[in-house]
């Protein structure tokens, strides 16, 4: 293929193409802020997320980042700021899957907005932010990625800008998100601080020549800081405060934006600094400790702490803000299994969940933006018999629910598998440990997302309804979302095998 | 030949296709499914009989067709892997059953057209839809090479009884006794499905032949020694063997769950002559055939069988003395043939088993048959009492019937005498060793009087004297499509003797015991699977008296004076224009025979008084302690949801303090273990 | 290098200044107050990378803390966007005042 004789920088060419498409909202929106041309909009967005979702693919088709003979290798750019691996590709796919499913829900639900060029432009920065932290390869350019993706979702979230909830929960946002990307920067520095390097694999280096010696408090706290403000980007406990307010009091769209693309591109650069500057043997001489440690920890008290609270709500979105602090609490299986001598097969797991993620979760909260659309309520209650008048995208509510819960013969069932199996075949008594809590906590987790089924399909309405509208662009979202989540387990073999292989390249 | 075996999976098949079709299409069909059953039928009888000649041309066939399920698995004999599958094996035993099987059931879905839509009944396409399934599941059991496929069709002609039992679901008996057959089989295959297990974790293989087998591995196990789950090997072959054998007990009713048997004649007669006689009931007893190699390893195995097929045979044909319903007797008789298999297969009597078997399918469908018309004729009466005179009415019914009784009573040349008398002289020089063996001989013995009383009692008050009602003066017709499946099958109860003439053999000295030289091996065999490969491993003596010849003729003349003394004594008794019931003379017995030695009232008595209060106090303790821990895990997390969802309380600042405390407890943790702070 | 000898006096003036600004944020309730001392967090972030950078001999440190103070600037922008709306809605810049959504 010819993706060799295209010049270097080209690797970045799925961020890039999402610049490229923020910037052409942007001059809309400095023409015409309040152009009202949701199809112009929504279709550039869209497009721009699927150009970048093609050049992505075909990358990873063309061998990019693969070894061996039919492999290009991976692509460094800059003095190794950046990297184009499988990796790298693989979460770029996932964001821009999920922010074009996101931009075609959102002609529709934003029908009413102001300001329509402003929101597609923000939402398209975002992404760009988000595809560009799956190639940062710098603690520099990952702190850049990060705000880039940050300060646009801030103000995404506070968009409507006289709904009180919006409002609120972009403050939230706000106040946790600038005190994490503090201490997130204050970690920085001290690793800084302990090795004399920023780029990640000069850092590695430098921790193999024993620059750090002497300095591992120094650099523990700031790998314990370092983790915080990835947290803060996963949704993880305790930097998790701002998630269920930040998803219940954004637009749905948003919402789904925020827990799907944003959380995948938070666990990929913690995927890819964990994995590339901490060499774990290294890393545990100077520290004392292997960090794999912080992660247990953290992914049985998230997943603990976000079922147990979504068990209790009564706003189906608050409910679905919960649960994806749990599944943050899944993905974090990835980074709490890895060994000395491995943990591919754990951390390919966790970027399968990520994927399968990225259209059940999106579609899950598409369904709550059709119904904010429809304007039946926020409640369990609210939803009652909503199959009645639209048993489509009710049935693929069912869909992503089960898969959610992680159901067979669903997507979510086999990711889920994977990373009970991988967690069990570490072996070490706290992997079982998680692998417990992963049991656990999905058996939990199936009493409230059936409690939503059964709200729907079975219960009967309490109020009656008119025949609800079909808004072309959230149900063409929904369904898609809905076969994506199903077509995906005959399509499990190679996702699988990508997924490991690229886990098993950056390891 | 190996290409006709490549239609083999078909035998099954065609049936199967009848059953969707009858089920789907059915109800628009001319004759509801008849046709297409029939038809299938027929194709399963044609490829059967393929694969009778191809045996017999030398060639078998042993094959696995789909494998479902391989794993690792650590057995008792060291083997490390175990594969689940489906296969087919044809030899000489499995040929035989095919044919045996697809013939009666063609037959009997040709009877079912005069039967049953003659008759005007309704939900046929339900019955026809049955019996298709029925036929294969019943094949496909017949063809499995392996004991878990054995066990999957075992279970599925055990749906099969029960859904056609309960064909007239909508009488208050019918539901009733197919519930009570379906749950009194099932409590043997409860067993049975624990020695698949056993037998699966202790040699790793579940195949009936070929090296890889589990007879050779018990085999193999028995020769080096080998203990097997803490017990000698070949305790653990007869506890193995013995829990497989659960199944046979239920299935084929033996003593002691045989009482669904007679309650199971609710359904349609035809139902009861293809499933309750001549084929499902026969699978237990071709289980046991199938899988001779491994019982004969295991005397106490093999004398526990013979011994409950004798007890069987005697007990069930005192019973059968005193019924009043002519399908009611028949079901006796069944239950007390099925014992004289038993004892056959127990004395290491292989091919007279087998021999045995294959005659009963014949006569006792023809009985069952020939009942059905007389039902047909009688207005669907069944009582017998109110029977008589019917021998000049229709002729061909009561010639047929006849030469089933004959058969059935074993009377020479009729092919129940040549199949029970081998049995018997099996058990004979066997038992002349030992007392277990002497002891169910002598109960098969004196079981012949028996029979033959209530088989021509059965025949006198029938088709003799005066018509008692007037529904036997004036009988209903029966068409060609009853009358045909009678012919062929008094055909063959007449002559399927002349398959193994053992006496007349000895006494000759002519080769015309076919069917020992057809599982001998003589034509097509498997390896491992022929009679003298079983007669060589089963361990009992034999003894004579004064020599093989005249122990021969001793037994033979005994059990055929036994046999004509009985039907005599009935001829005496019920050949008169007016029979009466004789059973003052029984006194106190006749209560006790009525009620068929209380079995239902202990079985039931079991249920009430023994399993019923236990299966409370175990209600109770799910209700209250196991209920009550999980309502209380569900409470108990639904609380903790809602004091974890308070850690929100909606005040940013607050967050930020459980924030920056959630971040210094993880130092502090960390730091702790990692020595940072020293 | 001239700050061999005393880097830790740097650390531990950043870790201070950290410090005070952690202890605003928990403490104040005014929304521009909060900014000011996730700045002082910043800062103290950005005096420890310079310090470093000394140490090290390399300017990568350096040029971090431009571009931290750069992004700072970016979030103060948004922020203060989003505490107009605050205003606006809520009719104070109190943090703990908006509390509709909580549990």
């Amino acid at each position: 293929m010819a993706v060799f004789d295209l010049p270097g920088w080209t690797g970045l060419a799925p961020a890039l193409i999402l610049a490229a498409t923020a910037l052409a909202l942007f001059v809309v929106d400095s023409i015409s802020p309040r152009s009202a041309n949701r199809a112009l909009l929504a279709g550039v967005s869209a497009t721009g997320a699927l150009a970048s979702l093609a050049v992505a693919v075909w990358f990873i088709a063309a061998g990019v980042g693969q070894g061996g003979i039919d492999g290009l290798g991976v692509i460094d750019l800059f003095d190794g700021q950046f990297v184009v691996d499988a990796m790298a590709l693989y979460f770029m796919i996932v964001v821009a899957v999920v922010t074009a499913l996101v931009s075609v829900a959102s002609y529709d639900y934003m029908a009413d907005h102001t300001y329509q060029a402003e929101y597609y432009s923000l939402l398209i920065l975002a992404a760009t932010g988000m595809s560009t932290m799956a190639a940062a390869n710098s603690l520099v350019t990952i702190f850049i990625a990060l705000e880039l993706t940050s300060l646009p979702s801030y103000a995404l979230v506070a968009i409507l800008k006289d709904n009180r909830g919006s409002v609120e929960a972009g403050l939230k946002y706000f106040l946790i998100g600038a005190l994490s990307s503090a201490i997130f920067v204050y970690g920085v520095s001290l690793v800084y601080g302990a090795t004399g390097h920023l780029q990640l694999d000069a850092i590695a280096v430098a921790l193999e020549e024993d620059v750090a010696d002497g300095f591992g408090g120094l650099l523990g706290l700031g790998i314990l800081m370092l983790i915080g403000g990835f947290a803060f980007k996963t949704a993880s406990v305790p930097f998790h405060f701002w998630a269920p307010e930040a998803y219940e009091g954004a637009p749905a769209p948003i919402s789904a934006f925020l827990s799907s693309a944003s959380k995948a591109a938070g666990f990929v650069i913690a995927f890819r600094v964990f994995t590339t500057a901490f060499p774990l043997e290294v890393t545990g001489e100077l520290i004392g400790l292997d960090w794999t440690l912080a992660f247990v920890i953290l992914a049985i008290v998230t997943m603990t702490v976000g079922n147990f609270a979504a068990a209790t709500q009564d706003k189906v979105k608050r409910m679905l803000a919960y649960s994806s602090i749990g599944h943050a609490g899944y993905a974090l299986i990835g980074l709490a299994g890895l060994t000395v001598d491995g943990g591919e097969l754990v951390m390919g797991a966790a970027m399968m969940h990520l994927l399968v993620y990225g259209f059940m979760n999106t579609g899950a909260f598409l369904f709550v933006a059709l119904a904010e659309y429809w304007g039946v309520g926020r409640t369990f209650e609210d939803y009652n018999g909503l199959a009645n008048q639209a048993p489509v995208a009710c049935f693929a509510l069912g869909i992503f629910l089960f898969s959610l819960a992680g159901i067979p013969p669903l997507g979510g069932f086999w990711s889920k598998y994977f990373l009970f199996t991988g967690a069990i075949s570490v072996g070490t008594t706290s992997m079982l440990l998680v692998a417990a809590a992963l049991v656990v906590n999905s058996a939990l987790s199936l009493y409230y997302y059936s409690r939503l089924v059964k709200a729907v399909w079975i219960e009967e309405s309490v109020v009656d309804r008119d025949t609800l509208a079909q808004p072309t662009g959230l149900y063409a979202a929904i369904v898609f979302a809905a076969v994506m989540t199903v077509v995906l387990l005959p399509a499990f073999g190679p996702v699988s095998e990508t997924a490991i292989d690229a886990a098993a390249a950056v390891i | 030949m190996e290409g006709a075996f490549s239609y083999a999976p078909a035998i099954a098949a065609f049936p199967l296709v009848a059953f969707v079709v009858a089920l789907a299409f059915g109800k628009y069909m001319p004759k509801k499914g008849a046709l297409a059953g029939i038809l299938a039928t027929a194709g399963s009888l044609l490829l059967s009989v393929v694969m009778l000649v191809a045996v017999a041309s030398g060639e078998v066939y042993h094959g696995t067709i789909y494998e479902w399920a391989v794993g690792d698995a650590l057995t008792e004999v060291g083997a490390d892997g175990i594969e689940f599958t489906f296969g087919i094996l044809i030899d000489p035993l499995s040929a035989l059953m095919l044919v045996i099987v697809s013939l009666v059931a063609f037959l009997v879905h040709v009877f079912s057209l005069g039967y049953m839509n003659g008759e005007g009944e309704t939900g046929l396409p339900r019955y026809y839809a049955g019996l298709g399934l029925f036929t294969f599941s019943m094949l496909s059991f017949v063809l499995a090479d392996n004991l878990l496929m054995a066990f999957m069709f075992f279970e599925l002609v055990g749906l099969c009884s029960f859904l056609l039992i309960g064909f007239w679901f909508r009488t208050r008996s019918a539901p009733s006794a197919a519930k009570k057959a379906f749950l009194v089989t099932r409590f043997g295959d409860y067993f049975f499905l624990i020695g698949v297990v056993a037998i699966a974790s202790t040699f790793g293989t579940l195949q009936f032949a070929g090296e890889e087998s589990f007879v050779a591995a018990a085999e193999t196990a028995i020769a080096d020694g080998t203990t097997l789950f803490g017990f000698g090997p070949e305790t653990w072959v007869t506890i193995t063997g013995l829990l497989v054998l659960g199944g046979v007990i239920g299935k084929s009713a033996q003593f002691p769950l045989h009482t669904w048997l007679p309650d199971a004649m609710e359904g349609p007669t035809t139902v009861s002559a293809l499933i309750h006689a001549a084929t499902m009931v026969a699978a237990g007893v071709y289980l046991v055939a199938r899988m001779f190699g491994y019982y004969a390893q295991s005397p106490t195995a093999l004398s526990i069988i013979a011994f409950v097929g004798g007890f069987t045979a005697l007990f069930a044909a005192t019973m059968g003395v005193v019924k009043d319903d002519i399908k009611q007797v028949l079901a006796y008789s069944t239950i007390s043939q099925y014992g004289y298999m038993m004892l056959g297969m127990g004395v290491g009597g292989y091919v007279a088993g087998v021999f045995h078997l294959m005659n009963h399918a014949f006569f006792k469908a023809l009985l069952f048959l020939g009942a059905g018309s007389v039902i047909v004729l009688m207005h669907h009466e069944q009582d017998m009492w109110k029977m008589g005179g019917l021998k000049d009415k229709a002729p061909v019914t009561y010639w047929t019937f006849l030469a089933g009784a004959l058969a059935l009573a074993g009377i020479v040349p009729f092919s129940g005498f040549w199949s029970k008398d081998e049995v018997l002289y099996d058990a004979l020089i066997v038992g002349l060793e030992q007392p277990v063996i002497l002891a169910a001989y002598a109960m098969g013995l004196l079981a012949v009087f028996f029979t033959g009383f209530y088989t021509f009692r059965m025949v006198f008050l029938t088709f003799h004297g005066e018509p008692r009602t007037d529904t036997a003066e004036n009988p209903h017709s029966v068409g060609w499509s009853i009358k045909f499946p009678l012919v062929v099958l008094g055909a063959l109860a007449l002559l399927a003797g002349v398959a193994n003439l053992a006496p007349v053999a000895k006494l000759t000295g002519m080769d015309i015991t076919y069917l020992e030289f057809w599982l001998d091996g003589e034509y097509g065999y498997v390896e491992g699977l022929t009679y003298h490969d079983y007669h060589e491993l089963v361990a009992f003596e034999e003894g004579y008296i004064s020599s093989e010849t005249v122990t021969m003729l001793l037994g033979a003349g005994l059990s055929l004076g036994l046999a004509v003394a009985g039907a005599v004594t009935a001829h005496v008794l019920y050949n008169v224009p007016e029979p009466t019931r004789h059973t003052a003379k029984l006194g106190g017995a006749y209560d006790v025979l009525r009620s068929n030695y209380y079995q239902d009232e202990y079985q039931v008595w079991l249920a009430e008084g023994l399993t019923l209060p236990l299966a409370r106090a175990a209600d109770r303790f799910d209700q209250t302690v196991i209920d009550g821990v999980v309502n209380g895990v569900s409470t108990a997390s639904l609380f903790g949801g809602d004091r974890v969802k308070r850690i929100q309380t909606g005040i940013v600042t607050n967050y930020a303090a459980l924030l920056v405390a959630g971040f210094i407890a993880l130092l502090l943790v960390l730091g702790f273990i990692g020595g940072w702070f020293l | 290098m001239s700050v061999a000898a005393g880097v830790e006096y740097y650390v531990l003036l950043s870790m201070g200044l950290f410090c005070i600004g952690l202890f605003g944020i928990l403490t104040r309730r005014n929304a521009l107050m909060f900014l000011m001392s996730v700045e002082l967090m910043l800062n103290a972030a950005n005096i420890n990378l310079i310090a470093f950078a000394f140490y090290h001999g390399n300017l990568t440190g350096q040029v971090f803390a431009l571009f931290t103070m750069a992004l700072a600037a970016a979030e103060v922008a948004v922020g203060l966007g989003i505490i107009l709306v605050l205003y606006r809605n809520f009719r104070d810049v109190d943090v703990t005042v908006p509390t509709t959504m909580r549990w």
